[in-house]
């Protein structure tokens, strides 16, 4: 046993697989521990908004220590904040349609070219043939009003008393607080999906769900599995006619079609995140119930096992004793495969609508459904809300499968390099 | 060497098969739609009848001859039959009270939404040209001399008026939707055509609803409805599935090219409209089309690359296309809320749902001020639509026109803004609904809770049902969201007796010329309970007899300051009882466009008043005369 | 010459029991859905914003009536195989007054036409690849095998995704929904077969290139295993050419191989689901999922039926062969 394990773990394809598994698991576990609460929180009154720190403007102006840095780019900084590069093409164009000789537009320089934009940009005469392309325009100038003002700002706070506003502070282009002072910043390194919730701490219940639904349907179909398997093989004869006849009618209609009509059998309200691992796991023992008959045949006229029969063991004796730890590394082996493809499975039902219901819990199908199908965050450029998901479930996938192929090379030595 | 040949080997079978899968594709699709070596657009039994003369080869249709839609359809369309309404073709036919879809069929008026007003189509004369009699029991409107069917003959009175009497003879419902309202429609002379209404106390049943008629319904060519009818034996299931190749039409368009995946309309060059007493001219587009997408976010991936120009689907964050990604996309608003929201999705309180609370009034209302609206509004309706804030609720949409028909300031204190947890839990403490053992508010030991519904899969819904969730949990009651398939969803919601919804959400009425009252019918008369299959409204089974005997005189009353005192009255029962309350407003038309190919599309600063009702309904129809190419 | 004989008849008896067990389900299956397919109708034609629900409840008892939906679940059924025996799917439920047959003959060719070929392609280079793993080893393998394990896992629906924004959305390289260009009428020219291919390309690598790491890894395992068995080494000993024993090792790699791509033939259209939601392809398996959707019992009915009689026919077809071809499995029956 101790030589099994040494030799499972030596450095290899199990190995690598096994600590990515970990590393994913273990995300699962400690993640929540820093960033507690409920990971479907709409916490955002605006959905997929960017990753990033986002720091609440309301304290960081009622921050009382401000420091005064004078930076030599700051001014300059401000500006590009607004003015884009792209916004430099787009006043240049405009003003080359109003007939500005192109030669007199200077788009390196600031100043000018703002100058020449507020001179020549007239709301009332809309250059542009298209909607949009006007009301960019507009949008523009709107954007860049008062890009070099750095007066003063005056900060004044309502008060409810006097119903009157309060002179609070004035800032200084100068002024800076420290990140660590303001009292409420938030970090969302995935941004937000499309309810407003932290995406990140989504995914990651979501992964936590979706290992236990794959570990669910994958018990339920390797013992499933398993017991029609040693059954029809041990026994023959009649029992493994009927076996046989239901295997095959399973394997005639496909896997997926049944669980698609299976699930939408349950209705949503009653399709818990449970229920849907049950109905996977119930869908997919076909393979490991021929694979394991088929071992159980090649095994049951062994010398030993025939030894077992004379001596008077009953058959519950035989088949744990003789005839499982033969096919054990293969069981093994099944089902780490049945709780990869039960997690693919979940995504691809979850794709279709047909996932678990999506008020609870999170799942990995969840994830994408609402960010892809219903949202269309690939449309609207939000690459946090679906990328992140595809690579995760693609990463849990290949380190099972990665396992699984250790395992295969050290219990078939022939498959050894 | 082994491993060159080898790969040579990889090479070559990936090139062959590369090629044969090409081939593959190629040899058996197109058959699916088009018998080989014939050259006119067929296919099967859904072909289009003999294409006219310039268009007779066109396979390949130009990018800037076409104008394309996305967003009207699920399931493929059937035929050209605009008598039936098994088509499923809204491309070509659709009538509804916000204006009827005119490329293909043409109304005696198009409805404004905008403006509440009918401008003339088929019928003569200026905008809300029709005339009433004294008592208002007959409309009366002539129509253009200069209409036509596409077979040359005139549009006739006799045609509106045999539209009439073979919708309430031949049609499967009987044209129920009509005979409560409308008595005949008849001819008066070859141009002049004259609505009856039905009459109840020397006064219409409601005269709105003939003027509403007016812009929904088609008016069809008799001859062709008399071979429809004829060539069914005047059976009414016959003529429904009937595909209608040879329908003759009035409109700018006619049939060209339907199969599973999409409709094309091509112009009539010969249209009647060009007449100087119409349009004056041709519409811009050559063909129209719609194409089915799977879902809604593959016809928005087609949208943003400009294969598509007018999008109906609701797009969350659709500002971002224009704000972030640089593309020429547009809605009609240039700022939030973007769109004109003429719909109230409402969440219902089911009356009668045996669990304890629900029939109490203070119960209701401090759920409906608990609910934190502006979240549903950030996120089921990613801010395209007003808040409460901007337009205070009541049982009138946004538009200017149904909001001046009741007095604001009346009804005021009776207001909420949303998120009152205090002031919800004030209301129910002084109820006597005290928290108990089980943690939740309690009424005579038996606690406070509910399960919110709406269908899955309608993620806007489902966010805001979440949001009422959270707010009850807020306040003390218990929430559970219930969201089950539309399949089911729709028949529990319509069913008479149910008691698996407790509050559940569905949509009211929009923008029509008889609104508000249709609407606030739908939401508040008790005469829709105890009926199933009833889709028309009250699904909470509401019931106050003082409603119903408003509900009785409104659409006989003409003096508006009456008229503002019933509607009053009713917004304050409403907002007193909350029977059920508006989760957010809701535009009915999204109608988004992309301008890579076809600019000219109606927008607010255009001043040109053209309704934003995807370019081809009601009186948005005018957008294709002002459609130019970009390019 | 006996033994054949009670092998075949077997094998026809099993074909025969198991496919009217088939049909059985694939009647009841879609009738134990909740919801209820004339509702669906009746909202769809009018009867949601109806200003009559008597109206509304007159149209739901008439087209009860028109599906056959009033009879008893026992006569529908029986009136269902009597259809089927003549080839008669009946009308569709959400594209009444459609037929099924025409509905699923519409579909079926896309399907085929975008699964064969990617099936084939796949299993191709799947096989090639997974062989030159298998024989070269070293940094190939160490390189490919992962490479393979990995693109074996992404799930379809994040490839097709992935394809689609980098190709379709970003790059714009391929058109990346519908079956044909939108402004075509199906004609036969280069022109409309260039325009086909154009659609082609997204969801045919996003079915190719899943597939392809799952056969690489099958073929791979297989051809390590040969090469290491006693037979080879005792050639080799024998002093048999590289070359020679190679194409023994592959050969008989190949057998499983052949059954998975037979069975993954008879499959495809479960198969090709996910490619055709994506891409909006016009195919049978969209053509499911809305039938699903609208609980369109004949829909469902034939279309499940199709899917299974292609499965079912591919293993029977598979049975026989074997059991001409290697008189051992033959026996195994037997045993």
């Amino acid at each position: 046993m101790k030589n099994t394990l040494r030799q499972v773990f030596r450095p290899g394809k199990f190995l690598a697989g096994f600590i990515i598994f970990a590393f994913i698991l273990l995300l699962t576990v400690l993640y929540p521990l820093f960033n507690p609460g409920d990971p479907l929180a709409m916490i955002g009154l605006n959905n997929f908004t960017k990753p990033g720190t986002y720091v609440s403007v309301y304290d960081s102006l009622n921050v009382n220590r401000t420091f005064v840095f004078k930076l030599p780019d700051a001014a300059e900084k401000r500006i590009g904040s607004k003015l884009f590069p792209e916004d430099r093409e787009t006043i240049k164009d405009y003003l080359t349609r109003l007939g500005l000789p192109e030669d007199s537009i200077d788009i390196d320089d600031t100043h000018d070219l703002m100058a020449l934009w507020w001179n020549n940009y007239d709301p009332a005469n809309q250059i542009g043939k298209t909607i949009a392309e006007r009301r960019a325009y507009t949008a523009l100038d709107n954007k860049l009003a008062g890009i070099f003002v750095s007066e003063d700002l005056e900060v004044l706070q309502y008060d409810p008393g006097t119903d009157e506003y309060v002179r609070k502070k004035m800032v200084t282009e100068n002024d800076y607080v420290n990140v660590g002072d303001v009292a409420n910043t938030i970090w969302l390194p995935l941004g937000t999906d499309n309810f407003g919730a932290d995406m990140l701490k989504k995914l990651v219940s979501a992964i936590g769900t979706s290992l236990l639904i794959g570990l669910i349907a994958g018990v339920v179909a390797t013992m499933i599995g398993l017991l029609l398997g040693l059954l029809a093989g041990y026994l023959g004869g009649i029992a493994d006619d009927v076996i046989m006849f239901f295997t095959n009618l399973f394997t005639v209609i496909p896997g997926f079609i049944l669980l698609i009509l299976i699930s939408y059998s349950i209705d949503q309200s009653r399709r818990g995140a449970t229920t849907v691992a049950i109905v996977i796991g119930l869908t997919s023992w076909v393979w490991t119930t021929r694979s394991v008959r088929a071992q159980v045949i090649s095994l049951r006229n062994r010398d030993h096992v025939n030894l077992s029969k004379l001596s008077g063991h009953s058959l519950p004796r035989i088949v744990v004793g003789d005839i499982l730890p033969y096919i054990a590394s293969y069981v093994v082996m099944a089902f780490i495969l049945q709780i990869s493809s039960a997690i693919l499975a979940e995504a691809g039902l979850s794709m279709l609508g047909l996932g678990p219901k999506t008020t609870d819990t999170a799942t990995l199908g969840l994830v994408m459904e609402w960010s892809i199908m219903k949202s269309a965050a690939h449309i609207s450029g939000a690459w946090w809300a679906y990328y992140p998901v595809i690579i995760v479930i693609a990463l849990i996938s290949f380190s099972l499968n990665l396992m699984n192929t250790g395992l295969d090379q050290i219990f078939n030595p022939q498959l050894r390099d | 060497m082994k491993t060159k040949r080898l790969l040579a080997l990889a090479l070559v079978s990936v090139m062959l098969f590369a090629f044969m899968a090409a081939c593959g594709g190629g040899d058996t699709s197109p058959e699916d739609s088009n018998p080989p070596g014939e050259n006119t657009p067929s296919s099967n039994d859904t072909s289009a009848p003999p294409p006219s003369a310039d268009s007779g080869d066109t396979t390949d249709i130009p990018r800037n001859e076409a104008l394309y839609f996305n967003g009207f359809q699920w399931g493929p369309s059937v035929g050209w039959n605009a008598f039936s309404s098994n088509m499923n073709n809204p491309l070509a036919f659709e009538q509804t009270a916000d204006g009827a879809r005119l490329p293909m069929m043409e109304t005696p008026y198009m409805y404004n939404f905008l403006d509440n007003k009918m401008y003339p189509l088929l019928a003569d004369g200026g905008v809300d040209g029709y005339s009433f009699n004294a008592d208002r029991t007959e409309l009366t409107y002539t129509l253009k001399s200069a209409a036509k069917w596409n077979d040359g003959s005139a549009v006739t009175a006799h045609d509106a008026a045999f539209t009439w009497e073979a919708s309430v003879n031949y049609l499967p419902d009987g044209y129920a939707n009509w005979t409560p309202y409308i008595a005949d429609v008849v001819a008066a002379d070859d141009s002049t055509v004259v609505i009856k209404a039905v009459v109840e106390n020397g006064k219409p049943v409601n005269a709105n609803m003939m003027i509403q008629y007016l812009g929904e319904r088609y008016i069809l060519n008799k001859a062709w409805l008399e071979a429809l009818i004829d060539r069914n034996g005047g059976d009414k299931d016959s003529i429904a599935n009937d595909k209608g190749q040879d329908c003759v039409y009035s409109g700018a368009y006619g049939p060209f090219f339907m199969d599973d995946n999409k409709v094309i309309l091509t112009r009539n060059d010969s249209y009647w409209g060009q007449d100087a007493s119409m349009w004056g001219k041709l519409p811009a587009p050559k063909y129209i089309g719609n194409v089915l997408y799977e879902s809604n976010a593959a016809g928005d991936s087609v949208f943003v690359v400009g294969e598509v120009d007018v999008s109906q689907n609701y797009i969350e964050n659709s500002y971002k296309m224009w704000t972030e990604q640089g593309l020429p996309v547009s809605t009609y608003l240039a700022d939030a809320p973007y769109h004109i929201a003429a719909n109230m999705p409402t969440a219902y309180f089911n009356m009668n749902s045996p669990k304890v609370g629900l029939d109490d009034p203070i119960v209701r209302k401090a759920i409906a001020i608990s609910v934190d609206y502006d979240m549903i509004l950030a996120n089921a309706m990613t801010n395209q639509s007003p808040s409460f804030k901007d337009v205070p609720r009541s049982l009138m949409n946004p538009s200017a026109a149904e909001q001046a028909m009741y007095n604001k300031a009346d009804v005021a204190a009776l207001q909420w803004v949303g998120n009152d947890i205090d002031g919800a839990n004030a209301m129910l403490d002084a109820a006597g609904y005290a928290i108990g053992d089980s943690g939740y508010r309690e009424k005579d030991g038996e606690k406070l809770s509910y399960k919110v519904s709406c269908p899955t899969g309608w993620s806007d819904w489902e966010a805001a049902m979440y949001v009422v969730a959270a707010a009850g949990e807020k306040i003390g009651i218990e929430m559970e969201t219930y969201f089950t398939d539309w399949s089911v969803y729709q028949v529990t919601m319509t069913s008479a007796s149910q008691t698996e919804f407790d509050i559940f959400m569905f949509s009211t009425q929009g923008n029509a010329p008889a609104q508000p009252y249709s609407r606030i019918r739908a939401l508040l008369s008790s005469e829709f309970n105890n009926l199933d299959n009833n889709w028309t409204g009250n699904f909470g089974q509401y019931s106050n007899s003082e409603v119903d005997d408003i509900l009785k005189l409104i659409p006989q009353e003409t003096d508006a300051a009456k008229l503002r005192e019933y509607y009053t009255k009713l917004v304050e029962i409403y907002l007193t009882e909350v029977p059920s309350f508006s989760l957010m407003y809701r535009p009915e038309k999204f109608h988004t466009v992309n301008e890579s190919v076809w600019t000219g599309f109606t927008s607010s600063d255009d001043g040109r008043n053209v309704p934003p009702n995807n370019s081809i309904s009601g009186y948005g129809i005018a957008d294709l005369y002002n459609l130019t190419l970009v390019g | 010459m006996k033994g054949y004989r009670k092998y075949f008849t077997r094998k026809i008896l099993w074909f025969l029991i198991t496919l009217v067990s088939a049909v059985i389900l694939n009647f009841i299956l879609p009738r134990l859905m909740p919801g209820d397919p004339i509702a669906s109708i009746v909202s769809k034609i009018g009867g949601a914003g109806s200003n009559n629900p008597a109206a509304t409840q007159a149209m739901y008892e008439h087209y009860q009536n028109a599906f056959g939906l009033d009879k008893p679940v026992i006569q529908q059924f029986f009136i269902y195989v009597k259809n089927l025996l003549r080839g008669d799917f009946g009308l569709s439920f959400s594209r009444y007054p459609i037929p099924v047959s025409e509905v699923i003959g519409n579909a079926l060719p896309w399907t085929i036409g975008l699964q064969f070929p990617a099936i084939i392609v796949g299993w191709f280079l799947g096989n090639i690849l997974g062989a030159l793993a298998a024989y070269i080893r070293k940094g190939f393998d160490k390189v490919l095998m992962p490479a393979m394990l990995f693109l074996g896992g992404v799930p379809a629906f994040g490839m097709a995704i992935i394809l689609l924004v980098i190709f379709g959305i970003g790059l714009q390289w391929f058109p990346f929904q519908g079956g044909y260009p939108p402004g075509m009428i199906p004609h036969m020219s280069w022109k409309f077969f260039a325009g086909i291919i154009s659609h082609y390309h997204l969801p045919f690598w996003s079915i190719v290139l899943i597939s392809v790491g799952g056969q690489s890894l099958g073929m791979r395992s297989m051809s390590i295993y040969e090469l290491n068995a006693d037979y080879v080494k005792y050639s080799r000993y024998m002093g048999i050419k590289d070359r020679k024993i190679v194409g023994y090792v592959f050969r008989n790699a190949m057998l499983p191989q052949i059954t998975g791509l037979a069975l993954s033939i008879g499959t495809m259209i479960s198969g090709a689901m996910v490619a055709e939601i994506v891409f909006s392809y016009p195919g049978l398996g969209t053509t499911l999922l809305q039938g699903i959707r609208e609980n369109d019992y004949p829909l469902i009915s034939a279309s499940t039926f199709i899917i299974t009689l292609m499965v079912l026919t591919t293993v029977f077809i598979l049975d026989i062969i074997y059991g001409l071809i290697d008189p051992r499995i033959k026996a195994s029956q037997y045993e």
